[in-house]
């Protein structure tokens, strides 16, 4: 943005020479049309990317005021009736949303606590791998199951876990009886975090190491100098050094706080596990999608979207404080 | 410096955790591979660990012989290719003008697009609008509706930002207007990064799942995860036979296993080269302005 201001300046200092043969000072205004007919190929080429964000994201999202009507699809947004904040009521009064509202909050807050350090940690040890190609073979098989779909996860989780899956065969080893843990509420979540975790933690270092790499060895170099040793250079360096990427990452997970990922709950849940499990994604598409409730769904996904501005409004607050924020 | 006691036993620490936790990022596959080789009483009996016990490739006559899961594999790879293509081709058209100076409106556009990142619309107006577009049951709904990825658009446009700017100049100079400079110029430099977003696309479309699962009720066009899916969920229908009549080299137990080892081999076969290329890629994009 910054280059963008120093090339009007630039370019405002050679008009004069250039286009002297023009002698009416151009009106602002004219400015952008002068752009088009000037670069006019650079228009045509964006034309289809701007259709696609206008119809695909900005259209969809102008359609979230279906939330505040009685959304009828052959009247259309424009036919249905407005019924001001009544979904909204609705929702607060059904006992159905405050379940699926807590295990999406629960869920969302065991991924924010054990799931986000754990690529900060793993990139930690990462680093202190010395031998290059140790370090580069363990990266490889780390980053494998990002690649992997979570309905291939999602089978190979029901699998392990199975009857007779490889986890009960360890069980049966050391003389315990099987356990059912997808069809057990109370695994449900540690499963949910723990395969998120499996999924994307490799995935996750990549951006840490990359911060580590920038920092200057010579910092190391006096720290040793003065006596501290690796678990004091990683507290006083090599942390501080990420604080910056470590707050950037936190602000956008805590935007999408309610997000959790409709791929992996509609994959790992089964009704017996909906108590737990049901999360605002996976409820939204079964009423939704399948049954229908355009305008309460619709009011759900804005409630969604509010709490997570507002969560990354207070977090930015907070931010800007000690170093700096998103905006 | 010597390494103290204290390193030392850290260092073997932390290469015997790092070990371990990578052997269980490979471990299920290689044990699901195993399952989907061995005897159905092997498989049942907890005896199966890394290596086929009672080998036999029952299980993968069977999946192999399934018209439907062939199918499905061939919707995948035809909205892999179509859908990489096309995604490519629109996000290059997209990222050339959002990386030049001289497009005035550059940072309005990208202001707005990089803000669909932190909005993002519900679930029920994007499935309305994509419906009301007349996607249903059409595989351009797994295409068209995620045509462009920001977090790839924002990659390719840094990496053109990078490109010298004498490279155009000269190239004006020689008469070429935008669209020879894009694809004369600017694409023969940037293989690489087209290769590593390629794949990023290319592993998206095969992946896909949550749009299929919105848009796509007729089971003839059912994509491949949606089809393994739906194998998992009801794997007597992927038996087809009644296991009780008659005595067979498989059971649902190795068919589910070859079944998601179908699914996983395309992604298994690209990883070498994805991984060349993605390390530089994921950082490209995180350079944001």
């Amino acid at each position: 943005m910054a280059e963008l201001s120093a090339d009007r300046t630039s370019g405002s200092g050679t008009k004069e020479t250039d286009r002297s043969e023009r002698p009416a000072p151009r009106k602002p205004g004219n400015r952008y049309v002068e752009n088009v007919r000037k670069h006019w190929m650079l228009y045509v080429m964006i034309l289809p990317g701007i259709l696609f964000y206008i119809i695909f994201k900005y259209i969809p999202l102008a359609g979230s005021v279906i939330a505040f009507q009685n959304f009828q699809i052959f009247n259309g947004i424009f036919g249905s009736p407005w019924v001001g904040l009544d979904n909204f009521k609705f929702i607060f009064t059904y006992d159905d949303f405050y379940n699926v509202l807590r295990n999406t909050a629960l869920i969302a807050l065991y991924q924010l606590v054990f799931g986000f350090p754990a690529p900060i940690i793993l990139a930690l040890l990462f680093n202190e791998v010395r031998l290059m190609l140790a370090k580069r073979t363990l990266q490889s098989l780390f980053y494998l199951p990002h690649f992997l779909s979570w309905v291939v996860v999602g089978g190979v989780v029901f699998e392990l876990l199975s009857n007779q899956g490889f986890v009960n065969a360890i069980r049966e080893w050391f003389g315990y009886g099987p356990i059912l843990y997808m069809q057990e509420s109370r695994f449900f979540r540690t499963i949910v975090v723990i395969s998120a975790i499996w999924k994307e933690v490799g995935w996750g270092t990549i951006i840490y190491l990359a911060a580590i790499s920038s920092i200057d060895p010579s910092q190391y170099e006096a720290a040793v100098v003065d006596g501290a040793n690796k678990w004091k250079q990683v507290i006083y360096i090599t942390l501080p050094a990420l604080f910056p990427t470590i707050l950037i990452l936190f602000l956008l997970n805590i935007g999408n706080f309610l997000e959790l990922g409709f791929d992996q709950m509609f994959n790992l849940l089964t009704p017996m596990t909906y108590s737990v499990g049901d999360i605002i994604e996976t409820y939204v598409y079964r009423a939704g999608v399948l049954q229908g409730q355009y305008s309460v769904t619709t009011a759900i996904g804005v409630f969604q979207s509010v709490i997570g501005f507002t969560l990354l409004w207070i977090f930015n607050r907070l931010a800007r404080k000690s170093e700096q924020g998103l905006w | 410096m010597k390494p103290t006691i204290g390193e030392k036993t850290f260092q073997a620490f932390n290469y015997l955790f790092l070990i371990v936790a990578a052997a269980t990022m490979l471990m299920p596959l290689l044990h699901l591979l195993a399952m989907s080789f061995s005897s159905p009483i092997a498989a049942d009996s907890k005896e199966v660990f890394l290596w086929p016990v009672e080998f036999t490739t029952g299980a993968w006559t069977h999946v192999l012989q399934n018209a439907g899961l062939w199918r499905s594999f061939g919707i995948t790879v035809y909205i892999t290719v179509v859908g990489t293509a096309l995604s490519m081709l629109f996000s290059i058209l997209t990222a050339y003008p959002l990386s030049r100076k001289e497009f005035l409106i550059r940072k309005y556009v990208m202001f707005a697009i990089v803000l669909t990142m932190i909005f993002n619309a519900p679930m029920i107006p994007f499935f309305l609008t994509v419906r009301e577009l007349g996607m249903m049951n059409s595989l351009w709904a797994l295409i068209i509706p995620g045509l462009i990825g920001t977090f790839n658009l924002v990659i390719i446009r840094t990496f053109f930002m990078g490109l010298p700017k004498e490279l155009d100049d000269s190239a004006r100079i020689d008469g070429c207007n935008d669209f020879r400079i894009l694809f004369q110029i600017y694409l023969p430099l940037s293989k690489a990064v087209m290769a590593t977003v390629s794949l990023f696309y290319a592993v998206g479309y095969w992946n896909t799942f949550q749009r299929a699962v919105l848009f796509i009720r007729d089971q003839d066009l059912y994509p491949l995860q949606m089809k393994l899916r739906s194998y998992l969920v009801s794997p007597e229908e992927l038996a087809a036979v009644n296991m009780f009549l008659g005595d067979y080299d498989f059971n649902t137990t190795t068919l589910k296993a070859a079944t998601i080892i179908f699914a996983t081999v395309p992604i298994i076969l690209v990883y070498p080269y994805l991984q060349k290329y993605f390390v530089k890629g994921a950082l490209l994009g995180s350079l944001k302005e």
